[in-house]
This record gives C-alpha cells, structure tokens and sequence, in this order.
C-alpha cells in the first residue's frame, strides 16, 4: 500500500475516532485538519517502520487535550456537547444516546480507552502509548470505564460522584 | 468499598474478561471464559454490555463515513504523505546502514569497488541488487550530495556533457533518450568512483516526477546482467549491461512504466 493510501486510510480512522470525541461532524472534521496539520508540522518524528496509525491517533489525541483546555479556559462550565449523531433506528439511537450521555459522565481517562479500544482500530498496547499510559493504567482504566459505563447506563450505580468517589485511582 | 463497588472493580480488572470481549484469546481460552460464564452471570451480563456498548460506539463512529467528503483534508492527506514520505527517503539515506556511508559522503568516491559498502545497501533493500544499482538508488534519492562529482551539467549544456562524459569512459555515450517520452533532462553528473567514471541523468516529467538514469562502464570481470525490473521502496527499477556498460533506471513509476523507459533508453 502507498504511503498516500496509509494516511487515507487512518484518516478514516481519525475521522471516527473525532467524531465520537465531538460528537458534531463540523468539529469532528476540525480535529481532523487540525490533527494532519500538527502531524505535517512534525513529520519529522515519525519512525518510518513504524505503525502510522497511533503515531496519528496520539497527535489527535493531544489536539484534542489541548482544545479541551482551551475550552475550559473559554468557560468553566460542563461541557455541552451537540446532540449526537446516530444511526437511523430509533431504538439504536435512543440506546446509543443513554450510552453516550453516561460516557460523558465518566472521567477522560477512563473514556478514551473505552472509545479507542471500541473503535477496534488499534491494540491494547499502541492505544496505552497513543494516551501516554502504561500498559497496566490502560488496562485499568479501560475495566473500570468498561464497568462504571455499564452501571451508568443500567441505573445500577448511584449516579457519577458515587461511582467516582468509591473509585479511588481512576 | 461498598459491595457494588468491589464487584465492578473485581469484573473491570479481569483481564481474560477484556481480552475476550475484544477478541484477543486464542480460541481454546475463549472456550474456557465461556466456560466459566455460563456459571458466572454476572460476569456474563458485564461483558455482554460491554460488548454491546462497544458496539454501539463503533457503529456511531462509522457514521463518519458517511460524512461529505472534505477537500481541505484530502489536501492535507496529500501534503502529509508527501512529506512522510521525504521523512522515509532521509531516513533510508540517514538509517544505521546507509548512515555509515552517507556521514562520510563518500557514496560514490567508494564506488564501484566497494563491494562491502554497496553490498550492505543492497542487503538492506532485502534484495541481491549490483553495487551500480546501489549508487543509483542513492543517487536519484540524494539529488543534492554531489560534493564527490567531477562535473555537473545543466540541459543547456547537454552536448558538452555528453563530450565531457564520453572522453571520461573513453567511448562514445549517448544520453538517455527520454524527451520524447515527455521527459525534461534536469541535469546530468559525472561521478568519480574507484572503478571509473559514473555518469547520472536526473529528469522530470510534467507533472514532477523524478526519473533517474545512470550509466558506466561495465567490470569486465562480472557477467553482464541482463535485464532486470525490481521494487526498491516506493519505487521501481532497471537494470541491465549492454555493449560494455551498465545501464540503471529509476523513478516513482509503475513496472510497466520503468520498462518503457529502459527501452527508451536502450533504443
């Protein structure tokens, strides 16, 4: 495969992946150009040999930290976030946003393991480097988001702060 | 700890749990999870969900795909592989191998006879190549390091590089005839290496593309070699010996392509 195809292919990837992070195809396709902007400005980093995909998902996902915060910085207040895009079935879509809306509910660093692992696009280990964790961090913090999502959206757990408070290290 | 909160931790951090929700067991060690969940339920009704929220996430994450096409970041995908792949091309010419020669820019001076040095470029290209074909790569790829050439031409001096190179391998070379292929000559080098004068023509076609041509006498002790047409990289390459001198094409083109130039240039 070119070198060309490659980066058209995680494009796609990186395309997902914002779109799940913004949940708004216009931001969704900003991080995008800003992602391949930072990655041309550091092309230089890249390993050849090495997997492109993480090396992009990593710039994506420090763009995405860095807007965070800039977001923060703008206001202070929770995040609101567009209504999601979803599929077509209605029953999908009301799942899918229940989901969604508990997703938010969990810290960042246990719900970009849970959407980078769902997204399938990359393993354990080059999704713990993509975020800058260990190994083992990933893998906690991924089980415990895993968990935590599930009680969310079952109604079994006491609400965020309950959930949170108990969890010690996140 | 409430109990609620020790049995999410406890299925959260079971790691065979996670590996077979994201498929990573080999099958006799799926069998044996699901195995245990049969007797397990709750453990069974984690991983489901698990499961099914992952699911949910993709598919909405798949929904990209059905996003307009953006032009501005199919411009960028052009510019970022463009630029990673100068990134590759350094990092040939820099790596471990090719470093050692480079960093002494003596690609070329090495020459011909420098079966050790074009022998481990040509290992590390993963294919048995002839050290000429080695120079050649490197040539085309390092347009700029020609602190070793005897001479460098530019297309308004074609002529007197074709006197200057033929009195140099004492015999009458005639250039590469890949104008009419569409094909502008750029420059043309005369190299010095240990075994003899070797010559390299860089063209370019309308639409950029970079086509590089090199020619030499041939070692009257190594069977000549007929013609060959390989991949080395992102590009493709031929080779071959006729009537005393080693012949060298390369350039981001398809086989097809390499060969039409090869006749060209043998014609």
């Amino acid at each position: 495969m070119s070198l060309k195809a490659e980066v058209t292919l995680h494009t796609t990837s990186l395309r997902r992946y914002a779109l799940v992070l913004t949940r708004d195809p216009t931001a969704a396709d900003d991080l995008v150009q800003e992602t391949l902007l930072k990655a041309i400005d550091k092309a230089d980093t890249w390993q050849p040999g090495t997997n492109l995909r993480p090396w992009l998902f990593r710039i994506m996902h420090n763009t995405h930290v860095s807007e965070l915060r800039r977001a923060k910085t703008r206001s202070d207040a929770a995040p609101d976030l567009p209504e999601p895009v979803v599929p077509d079935s209605q029953h999908t879509q009301l799942e899918l946003k229940q989901v969604l809306q508990a997703l938010d509910q969990l810290p960042e660093a246990q719900r970009k393991p849970i959407i980078l692992i769902a997204l399938r696009e990359l393993s354990y280990a080059e999704a713990a480097r993509v975020l800058d964790v260990p190994l083992g961090t990933f893998m906690s913090r991924l089980g415990r988001g895993r968990e935590a999502l599930r009680r969310i959206v079952s109604g079994l757990g006491k609400g965020k702060l309950a959930v949170l408070k108990t969890k010690g290290n996140i | 700890m409430t109990q609620d909160t020790k049995a999410e931790q406890d299925l959260g951090l079971d790691a065979d749990l996670m590996a077979y929700v994201d498929g990573h067991l080999p099958p006799e060690k799926m069998a044996e999870i699901e195995a245990r969940l049969a007797h397990e339920p709750e453990a069974r009704a984690a991983t489901a969900r698990w499961r099914h929220h992952d699911n949910l996430i993709r598919q909405m994450a798949q929904t990209a795909d059905d996003l307009p096409a953006n032009m501005r970041i199919a411009a960028l995908e052009r510019e970022l592989a463009a630029k990673l792949q100068a990134r590759k091309r350094r990092a040939l010419l820099m790596g471990p191998t090719l470093g050692r020669i480079a960093a002494s820019v003596l690609i070329f001076t090495a020459g011909w006879g420098a079966h050790g040095y074009f022998g481990s470029a040509s290992q590390m290209a993963g294919a048995e190549y002839p050290q000429f074909v080695s120079a050649t790569v490197i040539g085309h790829q390092a347009i700029q390091q020609a602190s070793v050439q005897q001479a460098e031409f530019q297309p308004d001096e074609m002529d007197a590089a074709m006197d200057w190179i033929s009195a140099q391998m004492q015999r009458k070379i005639d250039s590469p005839k890949l104008e009419r292929l569409g094909y502008a000559v750029e420059s043309a080098r005369l190299l010095a290496t240990d075994s003899g004068p070797l010559a390299i023509f860089h063209y370019r076609d309308g639409e950029g593309k970079r086509v590089t041509v090199s020619i030499a006498p041939h070692s009257p002790d190594q069977a000549d070699y007929k013609l060959r047409v390989v991949r080395l990289e992102n590009d493709n390459m031929a080779y071959w010996t006729d009537a005393g001198l080693d012949y060298s094409v390369i350039g981001d083109v398809n086989p097809g392509q390499i060969t039409t130039l090869a006749a060209a240039v043998r014609d």
